[in-house]
């Protein structure tokens, strides 16, 4: 196994190079930290770094679902969510527990195991008028069975979904359409204070590992932003064997002409389920590495809007190049962070004043037309034209 | 079962046409069969039907020893029993290399855990370039197939047609827009295939049908109007009718 890799590394070049330079960035940003090195990089800024990686991450999931599939999902933050909700479960009931047995450790009268659980309850679902534990949350608990769930729900939810999409030959604009309304269901349901997961508020606190009160953010910080780099490289690697097998081909040749590839006698169908059903898993990852970033969850991240957004980056980084997805995430949410973060300096017209945070929604959408009607290999194609005149 | 492919009874119709109608067909194990008619005749319906992508509304479609009925079956399991097609628009990945588009209709296992740790042979190689030869695109197979002529394209998804190595070939026009000499390497690929296999070519063009020199069906409005050599159907009253127009 360990010479086909080889072989493969060799045969493609640029997966060294794309792993050379995640390793380098990861370096100096390390050197950089507050936690372990000279500390020009702010703790909160290593966060949004952590951040992108995990975008960077389901942008390349995206790329392979549409760029290399041709299946314009954009219900892909759903997984997304759904990761992050599973394992903000664990974190929320763990620490939550740390807390209130310490509280209830001064009492005179230990309390009973169920007068602790009622208590972990009031604590987590007060915000929502309960106190009562939600059957999903039933393994909130036990690490190990909400981190298989981090995969596994967003996995089985996609095998679902796509069994029924695919298997009734809906494809183009239509299945786009269904994934929104998977998306916006979902979104909608979770918005409900009985749906259990705790209704607008979200989870939060997500930041905070349970019983590590003593390590500070510095240096958490670190540990995600390695975490999710370590993701996002593994990905790229599983990701490019996948395109460059000959699963790659047929995967593409159903992107250029499904019914070819059904006549060769390939069950399409199959195929469609396993990418999806694979970059939903990636996401649901994605999600899980971003929420104890971010800090809090809540169900207007998996609003419609995100996924379209998701569609932007990939398309404005390049479609059907892995190294495309994670150019277009990494720079369009850098971007939207300066610009929103209200760091870009107003523009005063005189009777008017551009100010960004209202205007860059305007100016994503400018450059995505402009992108899809002159550049439609986006910012991975000019890359590859300065490559490709490099060797002429 | 004395025949390959028998199909028997079958009528189809669209918003009311009766694409095809009553319609009764069969070929041999190693035949060759063009199937000629006016436009609108069923030609492609009844190709259709055969590999799955159309469902009549009656009749039988039985194929092989066993007399497998392929009504119930999906495109890609009739293309894994043996059927293989060829388009009327040549239709190759364009985005990728020939070697590519020969690799995946090459036989092999379809299932995507056996396609994604597939690793090409030898014999696969030996395979490839035997097949490129015999359509001549052996110097081309590290081209991309977009940058193929229009010939070369047509010869590729034939080429792919003889990878997935079917009992049954059927080929929807592959002479339109070729040059004189392109078809008569057309006509020779497709008379050599149809030594070891049964070969189906509708076609339009009655010179390239006479250089197949093989028995021809005729379609007209979904049913045979005439079978048998190019100069008895062309001799029909029928035919005649047909093609000039009552």
């Amino acid at each position: 196994m360990n010479g086909l890799l080889t072989k493969f590394l060799l045969k493609n070049p640029s997966v060294l190079v794309f792993l050379g330079a995640l390793a380098l960035f990861t370096a100096f940003v390390s050197v950089g930290s507050e936690a372990f090195g000279w500390g020009f990089i702010s703790t909160s800024f290593v966060k949004t770094l952590g951040k992108t990686l995990c975008f960077c991450l389901i942008a390349i999931a995206m790329d392979l679902v549409w760029g290399y599939c041709g299946i314009l999902s954009l219900g892909h933050f759903a997984f997304f969510g759904l990761g992050g909700y599973m394992l903000g479960m664990w974190l929320m009931y763990a620490r939550t527990e740390i807390i209130v047995q310490t509280a209830m450790s001064n009492e005179v009268i230990p309390p009973t195991d169920q007068e602790v659980i009622d208590a972990i309850g009031t604590q987590i679902f007060g915000v929502v008028g309960g106190s009562d534990f939600p059957m999903i949350w039933a393994f909130a608990h036990l690490f190990w069975v909400q981190l298989a769930l981090v995969v596994l729900v967003p996995g089985i939810l996609a095998l679902v979904f796509g069994w029924l999409a695919f298997r009734s030959r809906v494809t183009g604009v239509y299945l786009s359409i269904l994934t929104q309304a998977m998306t916006l269901a979902l979104s909608l349901y979770l918005f409900q204070n009985d749906s259990g997961l705790r209704g607008n508020n979200g989870l939060s606190g997500l930041q905070n590992l349970p019983g590590l009160d003593d390590v500070s953010q510095d240096i958490v910080s670190m540990w995600f932003f390695w975490a999710s780099a370590f993701a996002l490289g593994l990905s790229y690697l599983l990701v490019k064997l996948i395109t460059e097998s000959k699963l790659g081909n047929i995967v593409r040749g159903i992107r250029d002409d499904e019914a070819r590839v059904r006549f060769l006698g390939y069950n399409v169908e199959g195929y469609k389920l396993f990418v999806f059903v694979l970059t939903a898993i990636i996401a649901g990852i994605a999600g899980a590495l971003y929420y104890p970033q971010a800090g809090i969850i809540n169900p207007a991240e998996i609003a419609p809007i995100a996924s379209i957004y998701l569609a932007v980056w990939v398309a404005i980084g390049g479609r059907g190049r892995i190294y495309g997805a994670v150019i277009g995430a990494a720079f369009v949410s850098l971007l939207s962070t300066w610009f929103t973060g209200g760091q870009a300096p107003d523009i005063p017209l005189g009777i008017y004043t551009i100010k960004w945070v209202d205007w860059w929604l305007v100016l994503l959408g400018l450059s995505f037309v402009i992108v899809t009607l002159y550049f439609p290999k986006g910012i991975g194609g000019l890359f590859d034209r300065l490559v490709r005149k490099g060797d002429a | 079962m004395a025949e390959l492919l028998e199909v028997n009874g079958i009528s189809v119709t669209f918003d009311g046409f009766k694409a095809i109608n009553n319609l009764a067909f069969s070929i041999g194990y190693a035949e060759l069969r063009a199937i000629i008619g006016p436009n609108g005749a069923g030609k492609t319906t009844f190709m259709d039907i055969v590999t799955g992508k159309t469902r009549p509304d009656e009749g039988s479609v039985l194929w092989g020893e066993k007399s497998i009925s392929l009504l119930s079956k999906s495109e890609s399991q009739i293309a894994n029993l043996g059927i293989g097609r060829k388009f009327q628009k040549p239709t190759v990945f364009e985005d990728q290399s020939v070697r590519d588009n020969l690799m995946m209709a090459l036989k092999a296992k379809r299932t995507p855990w056996a396609v994604l740790f597939h690793r090409g042979s030898d014999d696969e190689t030996v395979r490839i370039e035997e097949l490129a030869t015999e359509i001549g695109l052996k110097d081309a197979l590290d081209r991309r197939a977009g940058d193929l002529s229009h010939g070369q394209k047509q010869w590729l998804e034939i080429g792919m047609l003889l990878a997935q190595d079917p009992q049954l070939l059927l080929v929807d026009e592959p002479a339109a827009g070729m040059t004189v000499d392109e078809r008569n390497k057309t006509t020779e690929i497709l008379k050599r295939a149809a030594k070891t296999r049964a070969v189906v070519v509708v076609e339009h063009d009655m010179e390239f049908i006479r250089n197949l020199d093989c028995k021809v069906t005729c379609l007209h409005e979904g049913s045979v109007l005439a079978e048998g050599s190019l100069d008895f159907v062309t001799s029909n009253k029928d035919v005649i009718d047909v093609y000039l127009g009552r």
